[in-house]
């Protein structure tokens, strides 16, 4: 035993002097209060019988004196702090990593509400089990770790930090934790790294390798639940016809990572309320499925319409079935938008382009002769989304993004050489979205004109003798320049026309580069948006807003919930203003950039860009726990030495004892015993 | 509470010197003429409120014969009598005469005790009782006494002497300690006439309440004891470590009030009130007890009934 307080020849003076007081104010007579009575001698009988247990009152208060001494004994001792020798020096450092990925969501572990739940249990249980020199740092661990408090030996600080912990919609990164509680533990006494987790953790490899725990770091497993059986949506994607942009077609694939054959209805839903995640939309499909164990059942909905904008699928059991993850039962996706593009066609008259332009409804085409853009339309400056320049290049580029048709003379955003007889796209860039789904190979050119791209400018088509269509960028604008007249070939015959035509009309319109069907949670977004005050605001799917960091036009963002999201630039914020950043519901008190305000300061209202997140991820779908956990070939051991209600200051224990004795004397006190 | 109380710690008054103004208003008064005719109703036929004497003497009522004694006036002897059996006898008549009926307020501390409860209600008592007195045109004296006899209303009769009964009654205060055995020796001694005396006190006699109500036996005078007491005397509103003083005397005394002990001082109390039942019970002493929280006329009638008060 050992006194880590106060020596105890302290100690024998505070309980000397404390004493010395206690009988001294017992042996000093209390001061009675004085009552008048109308005949004192009908209480003599009464003091008769007292006084015949006179001794027994002397013993009950020598009793009490006891009593009181050995309350000051027990104080006096506590303050010295006595503990045992073998525990004092023996203080452990733990890191507790808590798993909050998606699958600690699963319900298998009644009555806890889920795993996550359960976890934060057995880990109050280690805490509440802590010994006195014991020094525990919790942390969460998901796509990010997130150290939810200082290392500390507080019971009460430990466990507010256990409540910070929120179940997230991603995949644990098992190795950067594992590396996070290396380094905190590094040159600490007794370092043990204590996982709690369904075991769902991968491998600890990262891009740096292994990960080595080193010889002296202890590593413990903690595992967390039962259940097996699961049924998840592991893809969902969707996109609109290019033709027929009111229709698309859906791409879901279901997952049963359980060993059982489960049942489960499907359910499409179409324009979700954002920012309710209650809120499901217009149902527009119903599908029920019989999967077999471990099936992946992928299933595709072509020519589906009744959505303007975003999607969502849910997947539900049917009776007798058992799906005990809910996080993965739902997948959210977010349709291309439909924007009505300003189409100028300068040309002197050409039925092919025209025909090409009419199937797409979402282009409004207007036709001008070469003369009168010349005269009215280029001084005026009126903006279009695109202008197509049919065999009639114009003296100055136009302020727009242009598609060139057979260009010429020194307004051709590139240089024209000399023809080409009976040239074909001998070379095609494939992956350029203006060739997107057409087949050009063997079209028949009578005649063409070799273009001489300037750098930096993009051949997507060539013959042997020379490129003929090239791409590129001028005065801020982007270029199409088609070195022959498609009269002069066979190209208005082939459906690859229309499309290149729509193509490059995306191409220029960014319809297809800004849509973004939807990101993985646990993955570092970095999503496009327009401001200038370096922030972006964040609408997450539980409705709140936060404040995001922009960098090099994108906004960051490490997104760990599946769900709908809003971006827009944060314009009326103030740049200093980045306390709030990825701060929650900071967020909030935020200024909104009204309107009005926008149309002040002269700029067009903030683009809005929504998006969609998704778990889609069939190895957070298996939730079958891993029975034991390996790390660098070596195996976690079980937790011990964790005994709940035991902690190991004896002080504590006096203290509880001192108490005890309190009431003890209070209550004889009150019931006259001890009086 | 007086300086010194407060600097010694005793807890409020001991005394309280009550207000005696509302003490005889028009309400009592009304009631003393109810009680008066009340009196008359319930006992009349059985008991006539004139009271007599055995002294034989100049009345009109029959009482006996005896022997003529040489000097008897002639006009008493019964003629008839000496013809039929040739005896000179004298008849005797029972001579009407007024009782004398005394009545003794102890104002002792202890009847003032808490907020004198106990000596208005007997005052109120004496009152009534001395009403019906005058009222049966009966002698009504009025005494009080604590450890002597300290103040006296002469006899007097007729029911326009209330007032005068009143008037003494309001200005007795309470003071001094009890001892009815030392007082009512001096009251005997100065009252040689005889008759009833109504003793109204808490008996709160540190000598024994006995001596007093013995003197008024052995003397010849007819005792009618009302014993006030006052209920919530049993029960002390006291707890914890306290050191009681005696009102009267002054002896103090520490006890540790706990629930059980203010039960065993209830015991001891109804034991007290047993004791003196019994006594008087047992001496053919007229008791009545005058609890203050019984109305006083409720409490007279019950006087009525118990008889011994009127005869």
């Amino acid at each position: 035993m050992i006194l880590a307080g106060l020596s105890l020849a302290q100690i024998a003076a505070v309980f000397g002097v404390a004493a010395a007081f206690a009988t001294a104010l017992y042996i000093l007579k209390l001061r009675r209060r004085t009552v008048a009575v109308p005949f004192a001698k009908l209480w003599e009988r009464i003091l008769r019988d007292k006084e015949a247990t006179s001794l027994f009152s002397r013993l009950k208060r020598l009793l009490s004196l006891l009593v009181q001494l050995a309350l000051i004994a027990l104080l006096a001792f506590a303050l010295g702090d006595p503990r045992a020798a073998a525990t004092l020096i023996k203080g452990r450092n733990l890191v507790v990593l808590v798993d909050a990925s998606a699958s600690m969501q699963a319900t298998d572990v009644p009555p806890a509400k889920n795993r996550l739940e359960a976890a934060k249990e057995e880990v109050k249980k280690v805490i509440r089990g802590l010994g006195g020199s014991d020094r525990m740092l919790i942390a969460q661990m998901d796509a990010a770790v997130t150290p939810l408090g200082p290392a500390s030996s507080d019971t009460s600080e430990l466990e507010r930090a256990l409540d910070l912990i929120k179940p997230t919609d991603a995949r644990a990164d098992f190795p950067r934790a594992l590396r996070f509680a290396i380094d905190s533990l590094r040159g600490l006494e007794n370092p043990e790294i204590v996982v709690v987790s369904d075991g769902r953790l991968g491998e600890a490899v990262d891009a740096s390798g292994k990960v080595h725990l080193g010889d002296d770091i202890k590593l413990t497993y903690l595992p967390i639940g039962r259940g097996v059986r699961n049924v998840g949506i592991t893809a969902f994607s969707v996109r609109r016809y290019p033709l027929d942009k009111s229709r698309y077609e859906v791409m879901l694939e279901v997952t049963n990572t359980g060993p059982e054959t489960e049942d489960i209805e499907l359910s499409l839903f179409a324009d979700p309320k954002p920012g309710d995640p209650n809120d499901n939309g217009q149902l527009v499909d119903l599908t029920k499925l019989r999967l077999k164990p471990g099936e992946r059942l992928p299933r595709f909905y072509p020519n589906l319409s009744g959505a303007s904008r975003a999607l969502k699928a849910l997947i539900s059991p049917l009776p007798n079935s058992v799906d005990e993850l809910p996080a993965d039962n739902a997948a959210y996706a977010l349709l291309p938008e439909r924007r009505r593009a300003k189409v100028l066609v300068v040309t002197t008259g050409n039925t092919y382009l025209e025909a090409a332009l009419l199937l797409d409804e979402y282009l409004d085409v207007q036709l001008v002769s070469p003369k009168e853009y010349a005269e009215k339309i280029a001084p005026g400056g009126a903006r279009y989304d695109v202008v197509i320049f049919d065999a009639a290049t114009p003296a100055d580029p136009p302020r727009a993004h242009a598609i060139y048709l057979d260009p010429r003379g020194p307004g051709s955003p590139v240089k024209v050489e000399g023809e080409m007889q009976n040239p074909g796209f001998d070379r095609i860039e494939r992956k350029h979205p203006i060739v997107r789904w057409t087949a050009l190979d063997d079209v028949n050119i009578a005649h063409a004109r070799k273009l001489v791209p300037q750098p930096g400018d993009k051949v997507v088509g060539a013959s042997f003798e020379g490129p003929l269509l090239v791409t590129g960028q001028r005065g801020g604008y982007k270029f199409v320049a088609m070195g022959f007249d498609p009269r002069e070939s066979d190209l208005p015959l082939r459906v690859a026309w229309p499309l290149l035509l729509l193509n490059v009309i995306n191409f220029f319109t960014d319809e297809d580069a800004q849509y973004i069907s939807s990101f993985r949670t646990g993955d570092v977004w970095r999503i496009p948006v327009v401001t200038h005050t370096g922030q972006a605001r964040l609408k997450v799917p539980s409705g709140e807003e936060l404040l995001v960091p922009v960098h090099e036009g994108r906004a960051v963002y490490l997104g760990e919930h599946a769900g709908f999201y809003e971006l827009v630039g944060a314009e009326g914020v103030d740049p200093s203003e980045t306390a709030a950043l990825g701060g929650g519901a900071d967020g909030r008190d935020l200024p909104e950039p009204s309107a009005k305000e926008n149309a002040g300061a002269g700029g067009p209202p903030p683009t809005v860009t929504a998006f969609a997140a998704n778990l889609l991820d069939a190895e957070e779908s298996a939730i079958e726990p891993a029975k034991e956990l390996v790390v660098d070939g070596k195996k976690a051991g079980t937790l011990v030495g964790f005994q709940i209600g035991v902690r190991r200051e004896i002080w504590i224990y006096l203290l509880i004892a001192a108490i005890v004795l309190t009431a003890i004397e209070w209550v004889t006190y009150h019931r006259r015993i001890t009086v | 509470m007086g300086f010194l109380d407060a600097v010694f710690g005793r807890k409020g008054p001991a005394l309280t010197k009550a207000s005696d103004d509302d003490l005889f208003d028009d309400d009592f008064q009304r009631k003393l003429d109810y009680l008066a005719l009340v009196s008359k109703r319930v006992f009349a036929g059985r008991m006539r409120a004139e009271r007599r004497t055995k002294k034989s003497g100049s009345g009109v009522e029959f009482a006996d014969h005896r022997d003529y004694q040489p000097g008897d006036d002639f006009r008493y002897l019964d003629w008839n009598v000496f013809q039929r059996l040739d005896r000179l006898l004298v008849r005797l008549y029972e001579e009407e005469e007024d009782l004398a009926i005394y009545f003794i307020v102890d104002t002792s501390s202890s009847m003032g005790f808490g907020d004198g409860k106990k000596l208005r209600y007997a005052k109120r008592v004496v009152a009534a009782l001395a009403y019906v007195g005058l009222a049966n045109l009966d002698r009504v004296s009025i005494v009080s006494t604590t450890d002597r006899v300290l103040d006296r209303m002469p006899s007097t009769r007729g029911k326009a002497r209330i007032f005068k009964v009143l008037r003494f009654l309001r200005e007795l205060q309470p003071e001094g300690q009890t001892d009815l055995g030392d007082a009512l020796k001096t009251f005997v001694a100065q009252h040689k006439r005889r008759g009833l005396v109504v003793l109204a006190s808490d008996l709160y006699d540190p000598n024994g309440f006995e001596r007093g109500i013995n003197v008024l036996r052995y003397n010849k005078f007819d005792p009618f004891v009302v014993h006030v007491i006052d209920r919530e005397e049993a029960r002390p509103k006291l707890s914890g470590d306290v050191l009681l003083y005696d009102c009267e005397t002054g002896d103090e005394r520490e006890v540790t009030v706990t629930a059980k002990v203010l039960e065993r001082f209830a015991e001891a109390y109804a034991k007290y009130l047993e004791d003196v039942e019994r006594f008087c019970t047992s001496k053919q002493v007229p008791y009545i007890q005058a609890d203050v929280s019984v109305p006083f006329d409720e409490l007279i009638l019950r006087v009525f009934r118990r008889g011994g008060f009127l005869r």
